[in-house]
């Protein structure tokens, strides 16, 4: 999100974008992975940058259509940023238009364990989660991101689940999946998922068009811990959830390897949750718990 | 004596662990409470990432930069940047 909220909300840098590029945002565990076409292309770029291949390759790259690297940048400044992406616009106008409007690659072949869809005639629920309190005042400006950073994630549900919650009823996969995979502190990077094990109890309940219930997640180590009450609400018409908001609060303490700097001690955390209209581009993104395992979150 | 050490030693043991399990509680949460979670929540649909028509397929995007005579610009993350963190 330190990206979300400084490269991109400078207003040259998305002007340029809009105008001047084609903008593409990826989860590159997923690419530098996949045995088909969109992952050779992908590959053929990356590589072409300092990271290598068998490890992450994030960071900003522009490139032509024939897959020539004019530039990879993993630099957060946005007044750098900006000046690199119009050093390699310049450039891009003086390579050749074999390079500049090369044939368009087709999907001769799709790797389906890294691309999978939304379940047909399921549900896409929106998840996003903040800590309420508990930092340390800061004046770093990065750090104040974090702090105040909303995560993003969504959290997909079968057919079968949808026909149940609407029906009135939380199957209990489901209650476990929400908690597994969503329940967790996503706001300064990528969070570790709790193990079954690690649900100490969940009741999730629906009643006259309310939802509520409790959790409590631990690690057996007893290094990360939630406990949270929820509440929403949940409306269907002719068999389809037309409605689904849901909100878990309650204390959090613990941190992953790569969520380093989380508040010490307990600190609210809150998670909701909420039906996507399918209009926004991020309804379509895997849940981040399903990364080249779909088949493991949704069982 | 010994007798005053212990039930004082018991008593502060008693108020720690209260405020201990105090710390850990969450308030009950209110219907009020989580109608206000939910919209402080949501997100300002006029943020300036997101005016960006971003694509999540490379190739799509590879033929969109050949049809539009335009460079691609990849935002390659750990996590999706759009949907994850």
């Amino acid at each position: 999100m330190l990206d979300r909220e400084s490269t991109f909300a400078h207003p040259e840098i998305v002007k340029l974008l809009r105008t001047e590029f084609v903008p593409i945002a990826i989860d590159q565990a997923y690419q530098r992975r996949q045995k088909d076409t969109e992952g050779n292309y992908y590959r053929k770029i990356a590589a072409q940058g300092p990271r290598d291949l068998n490890g992450t390759t994030q960071g900003f790259y522009v490139a032509s259509a024939s897959g020539k690297l004019l530039l990879y940048n993993n630099n957060r400044d946005p007044e750098k940023v900006l000046r690199l992406m119009k050093q390699s616009a310049t450039e891009f106008r003086r390579l050749p238009s074999s390079d500049r409007q090369a044939t368009g690659l087709r999907d001769q072949q799709v790797d389906r364990r890294y691309s999978p869809a939304p379940p047909k005639g399921g549900l896409v629920i929106r998840v996003r989660a903040r800590i309420l309190d508990g930092y340390e005042p800061t004046d770093n400006k990065w750090r104040r991101i974090f702090q105040t950073a909303t995560s993003r994630d969504n959290l997909w549900l079968t057919a079968e689940e949808h026909k149940s919650l609407a029906a009135g009823t939380v199957p209990d996969l489901v209650a476990r999946r929400l908690a597994r995979y969503h329940l967790v502190d996503n706001t300064r990077g990528e969070p570790p998922m709790w193990k079954d094990s690690e649900i100490k109890s969940i009741d999730l309940k629906i009643s006259d068009g309310t939802i509520n219930g409790n959790v409590h997640l631990r690690t057996a180590s007893g290094d990360r811990e939630y406990k949270a009450d929820l509440h929403g609400w949940i409306e269907s018409k002719g068999g389809r959830v037309t409605r689904l908001d849901l909100v878990a609060r309650g204390n959090f303490r613990g941190e992953g390897p790569y969520t380093r700097g989380a508040p010490r001690g307990w600190f609210p955390l809150a998670v909701t949750f909420r039906l996507a209209d399918g209009k926004d581009t991020a309804d379509a993104i895997p849940p981040q718990g399903s990364r080249g395992w779909i088949q493991g979150y949704l069982r | 004596m010994r007798i005053r050490i212990a039930v004082l030693t018991f008593a502060c043991l008693l108020s720690c662990r209260t405020a201990i399990a105090d710390e850990q509680r969450s308030d009950s949460l209110t219907a009020d409470a989580a109608a206000e979670l939910l919209e402080e929540l949501t997100p300002p649909a006029d943020e300036p990432w997101r005016s960006i028509p971003w694509k999540i397929d490379v190739l799509d995007g590879q033929r969109t930069a050949s049809a539009e005579n335009k460079p691609l610009f990849i935002w390659a993350m750990d996590g999706h940047p759009l949907g994850c963190t």
